[in-house]
């Protein structure tokens, strides 16, 4: 044996290495104490309505916590996608960046304690003239069934019901009850995507054999109605469903027709408003499935 | 090097001092004694480790699936009150069937002494001030002979500092830590997995019908614990077919292959331990095996996520079991055990395939230090059979690295191997070297010292998050949830954030669960952990305080309080290594 036998050093200096590391790791993340310290920096930095984005995603329950609802509402927070805003404040820890403002340009940006701060500008933010889900209220909304009858009440303060784990979403207090069950209403929730994120969404369950009609009166109109569709992806990503389509009219003029499937996800659709840009008209969803069954169908839509 | 058949039989206080100049080592032969201090020191840490268990238990939240057999626990200590009272009654198919139906899709031996220890230690005597820690108690017992355990056979088959390491290692797994505190099977599991292989072990090295009847008792315990001992036959009919063809092979043999005594055993002691021990298969016995058997083999797909996919349904990923391993047993434990095995294969080589032995390059890794001849099989053997179901896409993931864990002590005690092999080749190299003889003396337990340190510091820093640790492999709570690996399950986070819920709450609150049991918050109410004031609900719109334990596919969950609440932000956000767990919402006034 020679010194190279030393070399057998190398496993208990190993099992040192890993008792370095694991303490450097355990302590590598800010604390909660921190997360709400940085609330007074962020509420100074934000102006208006800006999103707050956090980085790393799994650490924005510890941003909603510190910082409140009055800087991290429920409709951001649960938003479709970020193209609408015109400005964000990143909170960054641990150096990561938030996927969805990537390309966005860097106005401002400071180190406070173990966080980073920027203040982001959109390039190219959507002007929407119109947030479909935003506006959902018994004051601009009808919902008729197929022959322009006012079958849904509007109920501000019905029985809220949650599904739990392997039930429906939530379904709001503030709602248009419909006739066929709990299940047949209309008004806004949240709906997860198949990567279980949330949305902020308009629930339209079909109901059966007839299509329901959901619509909005005096809708400035931009180029184009665009927005998303989805089932809850939980409880319809086996696909066992029938496509659900989605009609949207424009003071009685079709502008297409959306066709969701069960495992489509948060699925994207744009149509153009053509002639109707720029005017103020009536907006018609049309929501229709061949079987009504278990068609948890929620959509978000904005005129841009 | 000994003939299979005709192994060298040395005491294992004479083990040979190391080294030959090709850096081999001579296997010690398998110990047959085990000397007052062994003894003591198995005891030590059996009732350390039980200690350990009893100082931190107060923190852990009870599990959802402990909740489950608190009830069934219940429904046992009733029927066993009726035996005593009345035992003709209580054999009646009628009190059989009323008392044991409860979670019969699991048996009952561990379930009895949940019952058992609740109605002596906590009814009875009043040693334990929650009656959750009387349930937890054989839990932890169980957990803690396993350690015991490792330690022996680590002494018996390669040496004292070998056993030591081997069992401090396994102690000193973060999540085997935290299902040595449960009420529940995952660790009792393991220990009889381990004193089944045990006592197949020594009626292999030492055949007699005593040894096999030793085999078939244990491993009828083990079949009364639960249904991974349905792998535990793959095991000895292999060890059997080994020792076999040990005998066709060996120049010098008797007229007959020795007795499988073992496998004798297993096919007829056992089922009738386990029949004996679980009153439920008293009546429409076959029936209900069936029912057992399709219940586990027919599965519920539960979701699961891994590397940021949450899986529902096959094909589920085959890296799996692998790569949690790698991702929650220190690095250093599964370095020394891949030295080990390293070592150990080696020596097998050398006695059953020389041709292949002579083939490897000299010096690659040191020779063999575990003694016996079917030691380094059998534990491999133990390893992979315990790890063959993930081979399968079709095998639920959902159980996280408790599934597996019956392979962890096999895992220990070829890491104690391991070890050895690093303190023998440390000692000789520096025998050549002019050094001190307290530097020589006090090397092993230097040496020791620095493979414990990280598995202590990870177990420790890890209490009560134990579901939730991950090794610095993957960067450790932060790098797990970034690269997306189940951050929680089971609800049982919900005893980290017990004293907010008490604040928080207002009279007479009802709390919505979410992923704890309702009879595991019942516990912790009768604890006192928990206000008695108040009440769980599976409705969030009925609830003023509502629980949620993170997993992708749960977020769902979050999103209903978000609508019910009309508030996206948690009162509270319980975190481990500030990675977040378990948030707390309270409804705004």
């Amino acid at each position: 044996m020679s010194r190279v036998g030393l070399l057998w050093l190398a496993v208990p200096l190993v099992g040192l290495a890993e008792l370095g590391a694991h303490q450097w790791l355990a302590g590598r993340a800010p604390s909660v104490a921190e997360w709400e310290a940085l609330r007074g920096e962020v509420a100074a930095l934000r102006k208006e309505d800006e999103l707050v984005v956090v980085a790393p995603a799994w650490a924005e329950p510890l941003a909603r916590h510190a910082f409140g609802d009055a800087m991290m509402p429920l409709p951001q927070v649960a938003r479709a996608d970020t193209t609408p805003f015109a400005y964000a404040i990143e909170v960054s820890a641990l150096g990561a960046r938030a996927p969805e403002t990537l390309g966005w340009r860097v106005l401002d940006e400071h180190r406070s304690g173990r966080f980073r701060l920027r203040r982001l500008e959109n390039p190219a933010p959507a002007g929407v003239t119109f947030d479909f889900t935003a506006a959902f209220s018994p004051d601009r909304v009808r919902v008729v069934d197929a022959a322009g009858q006012d079958t849904c009440s509007w109920n501000p303060a019905a029985p809220p019901v949650a599904g739990g784990l392997h039930g429906h979403v939530a379904f709001p207090a503030a709602r248009f009850v419909c006739p066929g069950g709990m299940f047949f209403f209309v008004g806004v929730t949240v709906s997860e995507d198949e990567r279980y994120r949330p949305h902020r969404c308009v629930w339209a369950h079909p109901p059966e054999g007839s299509p329901r009609r959901i619509r909005y009166r005096d809708v400035p109109l931009g180029e184009r109605v665009q927005g998303h569709t989805g089932l809850s992806w939980f409880l319809m990503r086996d696909g066992a469903g029938t496509p659900i389509t989605l009609t949207v009219r424009v003071d009685g003029d079709s502008l297409g027709t959306v066709v969701h499937r069960d495992q489509e996800g948060w699925r994207h659709f744009a149509l153009a408003t053509g002639r109707h840009a720029g005017t103020r008209a009536e907006v018609e969803f049309e929501i229709a499935s061949e079987r009504a069954v278990a068609r948890h169908f929620c959509f978000h839509a904005d005129s841009r | 090097m000994p003939t299979p058949a005709d192994p060298a039989v040395l005491p294992v206080d004479k083990e040979p001092a190391v080294a030959s100049t090709e850096g081999a080592l001579a296997p010690p032969a398998t110990g047959d004694r085990l000397h007052a201090l062994d003894l003591a020191l198995a005891a030590a840490l059996v009732v350390g480790y039980v200690g350990c268990l009893l100082a931190t238990v107060e923190e852990l939240g009870y599990a959802r699936d402990e909740g489950f057999y608190f009830h069934a626990a219940a429904s046992y200590e009733q029927w066993i009150d009726l035996l005593l009272q009345a035992p003709g009654r209580a054999m009646t198919r009628a009190a059989v069937d009323r008392h044991w139906a409860v979670n019969h899709e699991h048996p009952a031996l561990m379930k009895t002494l949940f019952a058992m220890s609740h109605r002596t230690f906590f009814d009875r005597w009043g040693w334990f001030a929650e009656a959750g820690t009387a349930y937890r108690f054989p839990g932890m017992v169980a957990s803690a002979l396993a350690v015991g355990l490792v330690f022996v056979w680590g002494r018996l088959a390669v040496g004292r500092r070998a056993g030591l390491v081997a069992a401090l290692l396994f102690a000193l797994m973060p999540r085997v830590f935290y299902h040595a505190h449960l009420a529940c099977f995952d660790l009792p599991a393991v220990a009889l997995a381990l004193a089944s292989s045990f006592a197949l072990w020594r009626s292999l090295e030492h055949p007699s019908l005593g040894g096999g009847l030793a085999t078939g008792l244990v491993y009828g315990l083990y079949l009364d614990t639960k249904h991974n001992a349905w792998l535990f036959p793959a095991i000895v009919l292999a060890m059997t077919a080994l020792v076999a063809f040990d005998w066709f092979r060996s120049p010098v043999r008797p007229r007959r292959p020795p007795t499988p005594w073992g496998l004798v055993a297993i096919l007829t002691v056992s089922p009738a331990v386990l029949y004996v021990g679980w009153p439920w298969l008293w009546f429409d016995t076959w029936a209900r095996v069936i029912e057992w058997g399709r219940f586990h083999l027919q599965h519920d797909y539960y979701n699961m996520e891994f590397l940021g996919v949450t899986y529902w349904k096959p094909p589920m990923p085959r890296l799996y079991a692998w790569l949690m391993t790698v991702a929650t047993v220190p690095g250093i434990t599964l370095l020394l055990a891949v030295l080990g095995l390293g070592a150990g294969i080696r020596r097998e080589l050398g006695e059953r395939w020389r041709w292949l032995a002579e083939r490897l390059p000299r010096g690659a890794l040191a020779g063999g230090p575990i003694a016996g001849r079917t030691t380094v099989a059998l534990w491999l053997m133990s390893i992979l059979v315990v790890y063959a179901p993930w081979w399968s896409t079709n095998t639920p993931i959902f159980g996280g690295t408790k599934h597996w864990m019956t392979a962890y002590p096999f895992l220990c005690l070829f890491a104690g191997a391991g070890f050895e092999v690093v303190a023998r080749q440390l000692d000789a190299a520096l025998a050549s070297l002019p050094v001190r003889a307290w530097v020589r003396s006090a090397l092993p337990l230097g040496a020791g010292s620095a493979v414990i340190a990280a598995p202590l510091a990870m177990t420790s820093g890890a209490h009560p998050w134990g579901l939730s640790s991950y090794t610095p492999l993957v960067g450790g709570a932060v790098g797990a949830a970034t690269i997306g690996l189940n951050r929680t399950f089971w609800g049982y986070s919900t005893g980290a954030v017990q004293d907010d819920v008490n604040v928080l709450a207002p009279p007479e609150a009802r709390v919505y669960l979410h992923d704890t049991a309702q009879p595991s918050f019942a516990m912790m109410r009768r604890d006192g952990r928990l206000r008695p004031d108040l009440r769980d609900t599976l409705d969030i719109a009925r609830s003023e305080i509502a629980l949620y334990h993170h997993e992708p596919h749960m977020s769902r969950v979050e999103h209903q309080i978000w609508v019910i609440y009309g508030t996206a932000s948690p009162a509270v956000v319980g975190t481990h290594d500030g990675v977040p767990i378990v948030w707390v919402y309270a409804r705004p006034e």
